[in-house]
């Protein structure tokens, strides 16, 4: 945020020259064009579902939206950053974004997300299950050495959909 | 490492390898959001939960899918099929939720010819 006047310097020239942008290439001086941006293909493949199949987008739109994007990323963390500063806590976690979007006005994605990170929690204790189970000591693996996550899995699910207000909590924490 | 196959049927579209099962890539979005993370107290840099980029993935999509939304309706409002960065500024402007996006929209509004010229006469 503090940065915004300088990036339109700073990712102004490459701009221009940005056409193959996250095509690879690396940057050169000051903050790489990667570092400050999420991909514009996966960007511009978000905005293309948005809207109906006759209609189009031109490159600019595309870029504008990119930088948007970074904001946003850029304003709810602040957010959050400054929560975990208040309550003394070094790790941002999933739970201080939810809090961070419902303060700042983004309350109407808070249920997508949380349904999102319930499915991700799942299929990441799974796949833990499955990675670690050799033959036949499952579930003793999975608690030894998945356990911690996976057992936060568990209770997460129903912390993390009511617990996004509350001042907490390190059950977040993957390693 | 992640696996990519168990979740491909689960969220639909943006699904690649470098991005496995989520539409935007956690790696790169860890790098945005440790740039506005701040230090902690002691001035060590704060840190970021594994789930936190995994929620902003989805948070993105969402963000890029109503802003898009918003624009193509500028875009019809036009009487235009193509949207381009003016229909996204008209959309900015229009929703009170988009505020923080005012100054990134005017920078590109004028973002046409000289940059450094343009980052001086908004300040």
């Amino acid at each position: 945020m503090a940065d915004g006047p300088a990036s339109p310097g700073g990712g102004g020239g490459s701009h221009e020259s940005g056409s193959p942008r996250g095509g690879g290439g690396g940057g050169g001086g000051g903050v790489r064009e990667q570092d400050r941006f999420l991909p514009i293909a996966n960007i511009s493949r978000i905005m293309k579902k948005a809207i109906p199949a006759n209609g189009k987008i031109a490159k600019d739109a595309k870029e504008t939206v990119q930088e948007c994007v970074s904001e946003f990323i850029s304003f709810i963390t602040s957010e959050a950053s400054d929560k975990c500063q208040r309550e003394k806590r070094k790790t941002i976690n999933g739970d201080d974004l939810l809090w961070a979007m419902a303060t700042l006005g983004f309350e109407d994605y808070i249920d997508p997300l949380k349904v999102y990170l319930q499915k991700y929690r799942e299929k990441q204790g799974d796949s833990k299950l499955t990675a670690k189970a050799g033959d036949g000591s499952v579930k003793k693996d999975a608690l030894g050495h998945g356990g911690a996550s996976s057992s936060a899995t568990q209770g997460m699910g129903q912390q993390g959909a009511y617990g996004y207000m509350q001042p907490q909590v390190t059950h977040l924490k993957f390693p | 490492m992640r696996q990519a196959r168990p979740y491909s049927g689960m969220f639909c579209g943006g699904v690649s390898a470098r991005t496995g099962p989520h539409a935007l890539p956690l790696a790169r979005i860890k790098k945005i959001m440790k740039r506005s993370a701040g230090e902690t107290a002691d001035g060590g840099a704060r840190m970021i939960s594994g789930e936190a980029p995994v929620v902003f993935s989805k948070a993105c999509e969402l963000f890029i899918a109503e802003l898009t939304r918003r624009a193509w309706a500028a875009t019809l409002d036009g009487k235009r099929r193509t949207v381009h960065k003016e229909d996204v500024a008209t959309a900015v402007h229009n929703t009170d939720l988009f505020d923080f996006l005012v100054d990134v929209v005017m920078a590109d509004h004028h973002a046409g010819g000289d940059d450094g010229e343009d980052a001086a006469a908004l300040e």
